[in-house]
């Protein structure tokens, strides 16, 4: 394009995948924000040509309305799989947040919420906090309250309605080689439960389990922000921990965490120092899902519950991966999996866009609600924690008697059950 | 003012008045064309969508009729007017399975249509390429056609009735959702007016029963010029297949580079895609005669899809290769010429020829059954003299297609992007009595100013107000002077 009008910065460099862009439309029916508020501005189509726009001068960084439709994105990449020419939406959408950044303030709970993840001295106490309120009654109690307060306490409610289950032993000759697993800021911090269930599942089917000390936080909800150094700087300090695990794989279950350590490559593309190494540990990477399928997975004791599956967007749109939570589910004897409609469309969690942009993540999330009360599940299933906790409060708050849950926890109860 | 009047109408959150917020509603799905509008409204329900014409009309204001902006001529085009995009208008109002009708607001989704028509063994059969995309209303507007209308017809040949506005504000019904009326076929005059003539904001439409069998063919070829050939045999053999497309080998790589990869031969210089239905057991016999003729006509292969999941697929990769094409170089024209079926052969060589005389690359992907070509040229704009050598490849290909006996559009309109051309065949009779048929639907001229007709011909600019030819002449028109809404955060 001649005569850049935003040079040097991270939209500038995005101009390749801006250009695929042959303005076609064909992803606009995919896209939530579009779908609910119907207005070009907020799909696809129309924010690739405002980040054109951008580069071209017609519109300028410091433009409300340009911010606001970026801000709006969920970031859900529906659009991805459905685009004919391959355009990386979701590399767009970052680099044009991480260009918008110096022109705007990113919203104070956003930054709050940021600070302390990027930092462990924070987050620890901050889950801790949570935690110790979560065993309390009083999310549950004040989970019905208007707003966005007693929408984060339907979430945090929702965190304590795993399924029951006994001990058992898992036994591995560990033939499948060694698993390090991503701990997670919030699935150690909120679903701990779901973090044992990981290893023990994973331990049944072969893998052995080491340990990966000195691991962070894996960078997303920085990256997604448009805070691209702290996220950088994260998936630095991770690559030095799983490169010293020794790990044949990293097994992540959380959808958001997979994809980004799974672009840790494209993260640090610019580093030469870290760049190799970033493809390297990217490599390694896969979610829970795609090492239980490969497995089998191993065939566990009776569970006779009524379970629909909804896809976490970073799971089947960003990672692409679609059977593998399928195959985790239908191992389980006496499971009845029932199909849900648009299973593959976003919920409206989008890491923290929930607590940012409360109105669309609601409007997204409502036909998701009506979806799921039609299947007349006990259960849906999904592997990312922004998803078991939005889908988790809005059941919550509508009065489903569906519960949220991680399939590897069902799969673990199943086990536990062939145990007794 | 206008903007107030108009929120007050459909609500503040859908009424755009910010320079910054209409610049994505300065083109269609051909973006070498934009033209910036002035404001865009966009009604939630019918009667929203009447109030906002009749407003128009009070205030005299043209505008320009838009559904999900996918259209490849430039036709939803508002040059400094308003836009009203009808795309929130997405209820299907009614479906009769027994006497295999539907009623559609005019936004709903032509794919979307056809996924809730389906469990009634039932579909509408005009299926654009861009159906995942556009809407029902932009199909009547542009009588849209699509692969399967070789043998199933157009748009027209599919909508029974319509409620629509007019851009008075008058509502009146075309057409008849029972059958035949006496009277001329106004219904007929409307599809295909490109939103001149106003809007349709209910659309009845004929639903086919699906065919008892269908099976799709794939015959790959080693020169451009055999599956030409193959595609006049076929036609000649009497056989009418539901659909027959043409893909050549710079088409089918970029295709299977996509994640629409449909398993084409890489290394083929044409394909067929056919796809023949109706009663199994002359399905099975006009396969075999299909088949026949292809490998006769000097086929590698034909190789048939095994079951849906295939066939889906080979689909796909069809329909999707336009939007693939953004592979090769920032910026994408395709034109939509029809010729008749036997100089195939002739004018896809005169189009190699144009193309490496101007070296330009060109993409071939067309409906190769009724002759309608959609030659594409990716190129980058910001190179000139790239740009001026793919501005004249494409009007030496279409001056060949007219000059071979054909038209200039075959589905996508003439909106922008052909108005140069209507006057080559058009004589100036026919011209000014499309002049005066659109003044019986709209004698102001507001409702989409500035297409199909070329303006000298119909002298169309005159006398609008608000328009920017006109501006200048006549006072500050009502639109000027827009405060800007603030945006909500």
């Amino acid at each position: 394009m001649p005569g850049c009008a935003l040079p040097n910065t991270p939209l500038a460099g995005a101009l390749p995948g801006i250009n695929a862009c042959v303005h076609c439309g064909f992803c606009l029916q995919s896209c939530p924000t579009y779908l609910n508020l119907e207005d070009e501005n907020d799909s696809p189509r129309g924010r690739i040509f405002l980040m054109r726009s951008l580069l071209e001068g017609t519109v300028k960084p410091d433009d409300a309305s340009v911010q606001l439709h970026i801000d709006q994105c969920l970031g859900c990449r529906a659009c991805e799989p459905v685009c004919p020419s391959g355009v990386p939406y979701g590399q767009l959408l970052e680099a044009t947040r991480a260009t918008l950044y110096e022109y705007r303030p990113t919203p104070f709970i956003a930054r709050l919420i940021l600070f302390v993840f990027a930092r462990e001295w924070l987050l620890r106490p901050a889950m801790f906090f949570s935690r110790a309120l979560a065993a309390t009654p009083i999310p549950t109690l004040l989970s019905g309250i208007k707003g966005r307060l007693g929408f984060a306490m339907a979430m945090l409610a929702s965190t304590g309605r795993s399924i029951e289950r006994s001990n058992y032993k898992p036994v591995t000759r560990g033939e499948r080689g060694t698993v390090a697993t991503l701990r997670g800021c919030v699935m150690e911090g909120l679903f701990s439960t779901t973090n044992r269930a990981t290893e023990r599942v994973l331990t049944v089917n072969g893998y052995s389990i080491v340990g990966a000390p000195g691991q962070k936080c894996c960078g997303a909800l920085h990256a997604h922000a448009g805070h691209l150094e702290d996220a950088r700087a994260l998936a630095r300090r991770n690559i030095v921990a799983f490169e010293r695990s020794g790990a044949t794989f990293i097994a992540v279950n959380a959808a958001g965490c997979g994809a980004i350590m799974k672009e840790y490559g494209h993260l640090l593309k610019d580093d030469p120092e870290w760049h190799q190494r970033a493809v390297n540990l990217s490599a390694r990477v896969r979610d829970v899902s795609e090492l239980l399928a490969a497995a089998g997975p191993r065939e566990g004791g009776p569970l006779p519950v009524k379970v629909t599956y909804d896809a976490p967007c970073h799971l089947i749109h960003a990672q692409r991966v679609n059977e593998a939570p399928l195959s985790v589910l239908t191992a389980i004897p006496g499971l009845e999996l029932v199909p849900l409609h648009d299973f593959d469309q976003c919920c409206g969690s989008a890491g923290i866009y929930n607590l940012i942009e409360p109105d669309t993540s609601d409007a997204v999330l409502a036909p998701k609600l009506a979806n799921i009360r039609d299947t007349r599940a006990s259960w849906v299933a999904t592997g990312n924690p922004g998803c078991l906790m939005q889908i988790g409060a809005g059941l919550i708050r509508a009065e489903i008697s569906a519960r949220a849950i991680h399939p590897v926890d069902l799969l673990d109860a199943s086990y536990a059950a062939f145990g007794q | 003012m206008v903007a107030e009047r108009l929120a007050e109408i459909v609500g503040p959150a859908h009424v755009l008045s910010r320079q910054s917020e209409l610049l994505v509603y300065n083109s269609d799905g051909l973006p070498g064309y934009r033209r910036q509008p002035r404001l865009a409204v966009f009604p939630g329900t019918r009667d929203e969508a009447i109030a906002v014409v009749r407003f128009l009309a009070a205030e005299r204001l043209p505008f320009v009729p838009r559904g999900a902006g996918t259209g490849l001529s430039g036709g939803a085009l508002a040059d400094d007017i308003v836009v009203v995009g009808l795309h929130r208008l997405k209820k299907i109002i009614s479906l009769d399975v027994e006497n295999r009708r539907a009623t559609v607001e005019p936004g709903v989704v032509n794919l979307r249509l056809n996924k809730h028509v389906a469990p009634h063994g039932l579909l509408y059969a005009p299926d654009p390429s861009s159906e995942a995309a556009c809407t029902i209303g932009g199909n009547v507007a542009e009588n849209a056609g699509g692969p399967h209308c070789l043998k199933y017809g157009v748009t027209l040949n599919h909508v029974l009735a319509m409620t629509v506005v007019l851009p008075s504000g008058e509502i009146v019904e075309l057409g008849s959702k029972v059958g035949e009326r006496d009277g001329y076929d106004l219904r007929g005059a409307f599809i295909g007016s490109e939103g001149c003539f106003g809007l349709a904001l209910e659309i009845t439409v004929k639903l086919t029963p699906k065919p008892q069998a269908v099976r799709t063919l794939l015959a790959d070829f080693t020169s451009v010029d055999k599956a030409a050939h193959v595609t006049s045999a076929i036609i000649a053999s009497g056989i009418v297949p539901a659909a027959l497309e043409f893909m050549d080998g710079a088409t089918i790589r970029v295709v299977e580079d996509s994640i629409y990869a449909a398993g084409y031969p890489r290394d083929a210089e044409a394909i067929l895609l056919i796809e023949l239905d109706g009663l199994e057991a002359g399905v099975v016999a006009d396969q075999e005669t299909v088949r026949r003729i292809c490998l006769d006509g000097g086929a590698r292969q034909v190789r048939v899809a095994r079951d849906d999941a295939e066939r889906m697929k080979l689909w796909q990769g069809r329909k999707k290769a336009f939007g693939a094409m953004g592979r090769l170089a920032p910026h994408l024209i395709v034109q939509d010429a029809v010729i008749p079926r036997t100089k195939l052969p002739e004018i896809l060589a005169t189009i190699h020829a144009v193309s490496e005389k101007y070296s330009v690359m060109v993409c071939n992907v067309f409906h190769a059954g009724d002759g309608n070509l959609h030659p594409n040229i990716a190129y980058s704009a910001d190179d000139p003299a790239e740009s001026e050598r793919v501005h004249k490849a494409m009007v030496e290909i279409m001056q060949a297609c007219i000059a071979a006996g054909g038209s200039i559009t075959g589905e996508h309109g003439v909106g922008l992007d052909k108005l140069g051309y209507m006057e080559s065949i058009f004589s100036e009779t026919s011209l000014n009595a499309m002049c005066e048929l659109r003044g019986v639907f709209d004698p102001e001229r507001r409702s989409n100013p500035g297409k199909v007709v070329p303006v000298h011909a119909c002298k169309e600019w005159h006398g609008i107000p608000g328009s920017a030819k006109s501006r200048g002449a006549r006072e500050a028109s009502p639109l000027e002077a827009e405060p800007s809404r603030p945006i909500a955060r």
